[in-house]
């Protein structure tokens, strides 16, 4: 059996399951479930989620976690929106925010591989960053000049520590990113003075996630663009399959020759940038920075990961399923809201199709070793 | 394992049993569906607004609707709702927006697409009877001067006073605490903190409560600005054993919050009238489908409650 062939078998499985539940609410909630304005606002709805689980997709495929994607995105909104604020143009914010979030991402794999010298480069990088947009906007940001004087004597000092000491420091990425769920959720309300940030009068970023303004809103060709380019590095290219190499036997790719920890920080540097894309489009469908947004925004993308068909152990997963899965998740709100469920019967119809679907996955792919 | 059948059995027997015959009037002419969105709908406020809601239905001849967001502070799914209501065509709605900027695009969408809107207890911006049809809530910023009066009274003009804060972004509360600073102001009140978050639960209020627990032992008078925030304070001035000692008013009622009021740990609650908010929303929103006028804004009023006069049936109503 060809590689191809046995993944379309793979994400044969959570297919049947979207499909399953696609049938159940159309046959109980009828018209205004199928129709294709309906449709459409799925989509839309699931473009913020899916995009952040194709990046835990990568880390999942790479043997990590991400627990800190939904405080990442907040505060990518909150960058976008302070950039926004100051008058920047949409694409620069948006670029603001991708950079801001990549940067997190950049910081969880420096934790990880234990490269703290990479961690304090992350530092000054976003310090310049910040110049950079405060430049071009001309905001106040009397700060930053400290901050970059302050990180480039750390990034010596660390550095000249490391290469003395060789001394690296390798973390679990449940720690480090448990950590920084809470620590970022923080700097996140900390950006915008405990305050949400708003951007009335310069908001043509709402276009992003406007239904209607094109044949489906960019927000819903985001996600199938960032889908594509994913499955593609994924599979593809080296720097892919030395992930799944690395989720699948860590010392089998380190004897192989895989430079492991450079892997396992592009990874994480993908899962940031998926966050960073995800948190623009959360900015524009919010038309504000919220350092309160997207909360367990992490266990919906793990979640869309796992119902797709990725193993928590590392190694396996594919983006199809994971869109898949973010799509039944989806489903599974707008058919509840459309049936007038009560909030407490759809939390646990919920909970039940994500366990129901890895367990039907799990037996099929049973049935066919057997 | 032998009894899983027999209990399968006793369960299937018993299950058809009690299940009624569901009384469907096949026939009847369909009613307008309205949409009622709170913020959350955990909250006692919440549903009591939703009772109000329910009962005005039938009189005003529409099927409500009632759908919150899973969490008091998700404004991306109350975005969610407004737009799939949308989106299957609702006749009208009525909501309590999250954020007074986020919802305004959701708004609009309803609004060209002909849908009334009625926004309800916390403000969004526009102008009201223009941007949405109508606005009804309490005057969120006397119910705070009222608050801030009652607790300089209580003070006799002097003392330190602790004001914890809701949530950021939360119109009707923000307005509260302004109008509660104003009146401290004029009492000559001196508040000594006044920039600390409760959140949107009662755990995470609680716990911003006890992280005070020095200011709190050093102050002599109390403010929260909703009923989440006043029962975590409660809680925490209990575990302090500051209960009954400091001065504390709340805002807003639950069956814990009118027991302290009753035994004397909370002395004075603010109430605003749920009930009458759900009830004049779907009514507003009956009449504008039946293209009647309707006031811009409608103020449903707050009263003090205290342990004198929560017996008297006009304040006991409001206490639950």
């Amino acid at each position: 059996m060809t590689g191809g062939k046995a993944r379309l078998l793979r994400s044969g499985g959570p297919l049947l399951g979207l499909l399953a539940t696609w049938l159940l609410f159309a046959a109980t909630a009828g018209g205004t479930f199928t129709s294709w304005a309906n449709h459409e606002l799925m989509l839309l709805q699931t473009a913020v989620v899916g995009i952040a689980a194709i990046g835990a997709t990568w880390i999942i495929v790479g043997g990590g976690i991400d627990l800190s994607v939904g405080s990442s995105v907040a505060v990518g909104t909150m960058v976008g929106a302070i950039a926004l604020r100051e008058g920047a143009s949409w694409p620069l914010a948006a670029a603001a925010t991708i950079t801001a979030c990549t940067l997190v991402g950049f910081a969880i794999g420096a934790l990880v591989t234990g490269a703290l010298g990479r961690l304090v480069l992350a530092a000054m990088a976003a310090a310049l960053a910040a110049q950079v947009v405060s430049l071009v906007t001309s905001a106040d940001t009397p700060a930053t000049g400290a901050c970059l004087a302050a990180a480039a004597v750390a990034a010596t000092a660390t550095w000249l520590a490391t290469a003395r000491l060789r001394w690296s420091l390798p973390l679990s990425p449940f720690i480090v990113t448990l950590g920084l769920w809470g620590a970022l959720r923080g700097l996140a309300k900390g950006l915008g003075g405990n305050q949400p940030v708003y951007f009335s009068g310069n908001d043509d970023i709402r276009w992003l996630m406007m239904p209607g303004s094109t044949f489906l809103p960019p927000g819903v060709w985001a996600l199938l663009g960032c889908a594509v380019v994913g499955a593609l590095l994924l599979r593809r290219t080296v720097f892919g399959r030395h992930v799944q190499a690395l989720g699948s036997n860590r010392n089998a790719a380190r004897l192989s020759g895989i430079d492991v920890p450079r892997t396992e920080l592009g990874s994480y540097l993908v899962g940031g940038a998926c966050a960073g894309v995800a948190a623009v489009l959360q900015l524009a469908y919010l038309s504000m920075g919220d350092p309160t947004t997207a909360q367990g925004l992490e266990l919906k993308a793990i979640a869309a990961a796992v119902i797709g068909g990725a193993s928590l152990a590392g190694g396996e997963g594919a983006i199809a399923g994971t869109l898949v899965g973010a799509f039944v998740m989806t489903i599974v709100d707008n058919g509840c809201t459309k049936l007038g469920l009560d909030n407490w019967v759809q939390e646990v119809a919920t909970g039940a199709i994500i366990v129901g679907a890895v367990a039907l996955d799990r037996a099929r792919a049973g049935a066919r070793r057997a | 394992m032998r009894l899983a059948p027999i209990l399968g059995l006793l369960l299937l027997a018993t299950a058809c049993g009690d299940s009624p015959a569901t009384p469907e009037t096949p026939g009847a002419p369909a009613k307008p569906r309205v949409a009622v969105i709170p913020k959350g709908t955990t909250h006692v406020f919440w549903q009591a607004v939703a009772e109000g809601a329910r009962t005005a239905a039938a009189p005003a001849g529409v099927d409500v609707v009632w759908k919150g967001p899973l969490q008091e502070n998700d404004r991306a799914q109350q975005i969610q709702l407004v737009q799939q209501f949308v989106g299957e065509g609702i006749a009208g709605l009525a909501l309590a927006p999250l954020d007074h900027t986020a919802l305004m695009p959701a708004v609009a969408a309803a609004r060209a697409k002909g849908i009334p809107v009625v926004i309800f207890d916390s403000a969004l911006n526009g102008v009201p009877g223009e941007d949405f049809a109508s606005y009804v809530a309490t005057d969120n910023t006397r119910g705070g001067e009222m608050a801030g009066a009652h607790l300089g009274s209580l003070l006799g003009g002097k003392g330190k006073v602790v004001m914890l804060r809701y949530q950021v972004g939360s119109a009707s509360t923000e307005q509260r605490e302004t109008g509660f600073l104003t009146a401290c102001k004029q009492a000559g009140l001196e508040v000594v903190v006044h920039n600390r978050y409760a959140g949107a639960t009662v755990g995470e209020a609680k716990t911003q409560a006890l992280n005070l627990a020095d200011t709190l032992r050093d102050a002599q008078g109390v403010f929260c600005s909703n009923e989440s925030a006043t029962a975590g304070m409660l809680q925490a001035l209990e575990q302090l054993g500051l209960a009954g000692k400091v001065r504390f008013v709340g805002f807003d009622s639950s069956p814990p919050l009118v027991a302290a009021l009753r035994g004397g740990t909370i002395d004075a609650l603010v109430v605003q009238d749920p009930r009458r908010m759900g009830e004049l929303s779907v009514q507003l929103l009956a009449d504008l489908l039946a293209k009647k006028p309707v006031p811009p804004v409608v103020d449903t009023g707050a009263v003090i409650a205290t342990k004198a006069n929560a017996d008297e049936p006009a304040i006991a109503r409001l206490l639950r």
